[in-house]
């Protein structure tokens, strides 16, 4: 063993016992600061972390479970939605979980810029009508950027990218999130060219002013669960032009 | 409760479905609520904690990885980090002023019968192929986010022996765990 060897396998045991030191929540204030810093960048460290978790993790066995007071749910679904109508969120917290999403998609290391154009039939108007809806959102270090158009003529969703980092070996699938329910698939794209898919007709009665369109990094061939099981690369709002 | 239910919860969570929120909250709030008593000792604490610790759980949430740790413990870890963080956050003074919440206080708690019967499995085995009163250290480190300092006075030890004693141990457990 060379010296180069002793000191990285001397730098991997430090870097463990750290690791463990974390878990177990032995260290200061200061000291567990910095690591959680380091955490943030190194992955190599998040995964000593991870072992440490998996190997302790039994003991969490030992905790009694003690119900908290009623008023507490409450109390942090309001700090989270507010008392406001849900669609008052707004594109601002949208952005705010995309540049969380964005700690996942480090292969793509996809900061998010979308853009979502849609033509819809309001879902609760009985006559057709083509009216356009758009959002346009931002994220600081903007990488990724698709558009979305929906046709109510057509009944086609058109997915442009125009800025993508493309990753190896994983398709795109397209999503129409409510707040309240599971995302549902949509269809499987490519990274690099315009696509159209058909919408169904139940799925064209799903998608209206307020909808959530998120694409997320699938298996070839798209989840093979039939929820999302990647990161979320980009996503974006449906609203009136 | 099961672990792919629970699973599924926090990936519907990772794409903003408050629905799955508030199931994932009623499935597993009490276990998370336990771990911030038992660190924190505090009752109003313990609830402050857990509204800090269910909102990082909405941000989270996407950083989950299925199959890596069962979906629980993912959650307690991040109630154990963010309670421990308050713990040492504390000024000193503040040590011990709720110390007499009616929380069973130390000695053989419910993690010691846990890895009696064998609930910890073959990390209670290397546990108990350590020293005594090593392997309590790791465990109330673990289980009650007891730091260097509080474990040297426990054991009264001198605290850079403490961090000799858990080094080692930790090196131990961790080849016993992978022979």
């Amino acid at each position: 063993m060379n010296g180069d060897e002793n000191t990285k396998a001397g730098k991997g045991e430090d870097d463990n016992f750290a690791a463990a030191e974390h878990v177990l929540g032995l260290a200061d204030a200061e000291t567990r600061a910095a690591f959680a810093r380091r955490l943030e960048t190194d992955r190599a460290l998040a995964e000593e972390v991870a072992g440490w978790e998996t190997r302790l993790s039994p003991l969490d066995g030992g905790y009694e479970p003690v119900t908290p007071p009623p008023a507490l749910k409450a109390a942090i679904e309001e700090r989270l939605f507010g008392a406001a109508p849900e669609e008052t969120t707004g594109l601002a917290r949208l952005w705010n979980s995309l540049a969380i999403w964005r700690g996942l998609a480090a292969a793509t290391s996809a900061a998010a810029l979308v853009a979502v154009y849609l033509a819809v039939f309001p879902a609760t108007t009985p006559a057709p009508t083509t009216v356009q809806l758009v959002a346009s959102l931002e994220a600081e270090g903007a990488a990724t950027q698709l558009l979305a158009l929906f046709d109510p003529g057509t009944g086609q969703l058109r997915v442009t990218p125009l800025s993508v980092q493309p990753v190896e070996d994983r398709d795109f699938e397209v999503w129409f999130i409510e707040a309240d329910s599971a995302p549902i698939s949509v269809g499987v794209i490519s990274q690099h060219e315009h696509n159209t898919v058909d919408i169904s007709e139940a799925l064209q009665r799903a998608i209206h002013e307020g909808t959530t369109i998120a694409i997320s990094l699938e298996p070839l061939g798209g989840s093979p669960t039939g929820q999302p099981t990647g990161p979320v690369v980009a996503a974006g709002q449906a609203n009136l032009i | 409760m099961s672990t792919e239910e629970i699973s599924d919860l926090i990936k519907r969570v990772s794409l903003r479905d408050r629905r799955a929120f508030s199931a994932l909250y009623d499935r597993t709030s009490a276990k998370l609520f336990g771990v911030c008593l038992r660190i924190l000792r505090s009752r109003a604490e313990a609830e402050e904690a857990m509204q800090e610790v269910y909102i990082k759980i909405w941000q989270r949430a996407d950083r989950y990885v299925p199959g890596r740790n069962s979906p629980i413990s993912w959650l307690a870890a991040i109630a154990r980090n963010h309670a421990i963080d308050v713990v040492r956050a504390r000024k000193p003074v503040a040590d011990g002023i709720d110390a007499a919440v009616d929380l069973p206080d130390d000695g053989p708690g419910p993690e010691q019968a846990a890895i009696m019967s064998g609930e910890a499995g073959r990390l209670g085995d290397c546990l108990g192929k350590l020293d005594q009163n090593k392997a309590e250290a790791v465990v109330s480190a673990y289980m009650e986010g007891y730091s260097y300092q509080e474990l040297a006075d426990r054991h009264a030890i001198p605290l850079n022996t403490m961090r000799t004693w858990l080094r080692r141990s930790l090196i131990q457990l961790r080849e016993c765990l992978e022979r």
